[in-house]
């Protein structure tokens, strides 16, 4: 038998994971158009804040010597196994300090990245930030207070105190919504404002921008570290979900995942970005559960993936070429006051 | 009356090209000054030295600020802008996926919602974001365009968005707009209403205009001076009357 429930749990916490990927790269793609191919940087940087301040944090508040038991040890992995599900407390402590410090150092990261980005101009944006994305996994490969190539393991998740398995992954569901209705309310905010308006105006065309008094450089700057906060956070929930990180998670594959999210869901509209997130992760799952139960196939779901997502973005762009929904008109105070006028004049 | 700008003895050279060879000009405060001259005389490559797109090979640049003139050559052009030089494209360089409105209301400097923090607290700039949407609704009665207001620039005309340009500039208060060639692919009677309406706001508000223009016809009733640039160089300058009248200008419109 099929477990339909762990399915749709499964399926809705890795949507929420990437939907908040998706927002994050609506907001600097679809509305600021910077090409960021470097998304995973990013995320991979989250996840790796995650498991490292959580590995080694668990273990050093139980007073355990990490220069002689490190998290990527043999020994430190049993010791985490042990420890991590006591002290319920300390769990959630180290989930909300995780999401902080990777919000605050992954949008740290894009801001800094973005000043390359201003060097180069923005043809060369995207690859720039795709061979820093490639730097950083061959350097976490080799970097062995995170595991080097095997990563890190079994970290300690937020809610490893429940005893039931089901209610377990339903809390990290609810965990997940949490944050992803918070990333909604606040890109949904930033998009629906003067910012938004600015934003739209450096994408349609940076150099009336730039003769209209706008810093465009900096507004970049500023939209980078927002997108790369929210996607350090999508890492921060990915490493608890999978309770595992290794430098082979975080290649291109996964920045263009999230590129066709947003394609197919539609660039600047915000619900596209959620329903192409919906899209591509139900693909994603579906072909997972289903592999086991194939046995010995021809063609492996692997390969499969790429070709359902790819044959849907033709499809949807033969049909609409901006997506399943277009933008829609930024909605601030000033529509009142002109409709009021409309209606007044004709009236 | 004293000057907004001063150009001095500015000169930019594109390979073997002489854009601009050493043209000094004076727009005076609430003045409605011409820019004309044939193609190619340099009129547009003068509006980019003073906004910042090119740095002069020779010469300065100056720009009124209280009593004194400073110097603008060499600033980026959002740093020209926040000094008080607002300008217009020759081709519009509009936002094509905004509306009408959204256009207007990308001008106005200082807005408190273009701050990350702010832009997340609606009560604080949503009353500034209204007081700038009637500003806006204003222009676009002016210039019998408010029933654009939620079109999208894709959508609208030639003339309309030629219109846009110059009303997308008038959102924001300036020491000087530079207008490039405002009425070309206007009907008559509208670029008409257009130059009445800039005369308008020179009158009663005390706004400054530097404008090229082609459609001389149009442009020598409404300005009070006129310069005039051929081959980069100033040809001639004077009241519309002089300097249609002038041989040397007569001679330059013919032979180009
Ligand atoms: N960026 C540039 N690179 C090379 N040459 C240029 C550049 N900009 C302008 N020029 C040249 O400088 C000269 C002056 O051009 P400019 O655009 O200033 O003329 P204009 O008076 O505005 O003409 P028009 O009435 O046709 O708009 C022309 O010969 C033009 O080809
Ligand atoms: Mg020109």
């Amino acid at each position: 038998m099929i477990d339909v429930v762990g399915f749709v749990i499964s399926w809705l916490t890795i949507f929420g994971i990437y939907s908040i990927l998706s927002l994050s790269l609506n907001l600097e793609s679809g509305t600021a158009g910077v090409t960021n191919f470097g998304k995973v940087v990013f995320y991979g940087a989250g996840a790796y804040i995650a498991a490292t301040l959580t590995t080694y944090l668990t273990l050093i508040l139980n007073g355990v010597d990490v220069t002689e038991t490190p998290p990527y040890d043999v020994r430190g992995i049993v010791l985490l196994g042990e420890l991590g599900s006591r002290n319920p407390l300390m769990s959630l402590g180290l989930l909300v300090l995780s999401l902080v410090v990777a919000f605050v150092i992954a949008g740290a990261l894009g801001y800094l990245l973005s000043y390359p980005i201003i060097r180069v101009g923005p043809a060369f944006v995207g690859f720039t930030l795709l061979s820093f994305g490639e730097l950083m996994r061959v350097f976490l490969q080799h970097y062995e207070p995170v595991g080097g190539n095997k990563g890190l393991m079994a970290i300690p998740t937020p809610f490893g105190w429940v005893a039931e398995s089901r209610v377990r992954e339903v809390a990290y569901l609810g965990l997940v919504m949490g944050v992803l209705a918070t990333t909604y309310v606040v890109i949904h905010r930033l998009v629906n404002s003067p910012l938004g308006r600015t934003l739209r105006a450096v994408r349609d065309d940076e150099v009336a921008a730039l003769c209209l008094g706008k810093h465009v450089p900096k507004i970049k700057a500023k939209v980078l570290f927002v997108g790369s906060g929210f996607a350090g956070v999508a890492g921060v929930l990915l490493a608890y979900y999978l309770t595992s990180v290794n430098p082979n998670m975080f290649v291109p594959a996964v920045t263009f995942n999230v590129w066709a999210m947003i394609i197919l869901g539609g660039c600047g509209n915000l619900k596209g970005s959620l329903v192409g997130a919906a899209v591509v992760t139900f693909v994603d799952r579906v072909l997972t559960f289903v592999t086991p139960y194939l046995g010995v196939t021809v063609i492996s779901p692997d390969y499969l993936r790429w070709v359902i997502v790819g044959l849907l973005i033709v499809v949807v762009l033969i049909v609409n070429p901006r997506g399943l929904l277009p933008e829609e008109p930024i909605k601030t105070p000033a529509l009142e006051v002109v409709s009021e006028e409309l209606g007044g004049g004709s009236g | 009356m004293r000057a907004v700008l001063e150009v001095r003895d500015v000169a930019k050279y594109f390979g073997g090209v002489k854009a601009l060879d050493g043209v000094s000009l004076e727009v005076p405060e609430t003045g409605l000054v011409g820019l004309i001259g044939p193609n190619g005389s340099g009129k547009t490559t003068l509006f980019n030295v003073v906004t910042g797109f090119y740095v002069p090979d020779k010469g300065e640049v100056l720009l009124r600020e209280s009593d004194d003139l400073v110097r603008i050559d060499g600033l980026n052009p959002n740093e020209v802008f926040k000094k008080g030089v607002v300008r217009t494209f020759q081709i519009p360089r509009l936002f094509n996926s905004l509306t009408v409105l959204e256009n207007l209301l990308v001008t106005p400097l200082g807005q408190r919602g273009e701050s990350l923090v702010r832009a997340l607290l609606r009560g604080s700039w949503s009353g500034q974001e209204r007081e700038l949407a009637r500003k806006a609704v204003e222009l676009l009665k002016m210039f019998d365009m408010l029933h654009y207001a939620n079109s999208k620039v894709s959508e609208l005309s030639v003339a309309h968005i030629k219109m846009l340009e110059t009303i997308r500039g008038l959102m924001t208060p300036a020491k000087l707009y530079l207008l490039d060639e405002p009425a070309a692919g206007v009907d008559y009677s509208t670029a008409r209403k257009l130059f009445t309406y800039v005369r308008k706001l020179r009158d009663e508000r005390g706004l400054t205009f530097l404008v090229i223009e082609h459609r001389l016809e149009i442009l020598m009733e409404y300005v009070d001076y006129v310069y005039v640039l051929h081959n980069g160089k100033l040809l001639s300058e004077g009241k519309p009357q002089e300097v249609v009248s002038d041989p040397k200008v007569v001679e330059a419109y013919i032979g180009a």
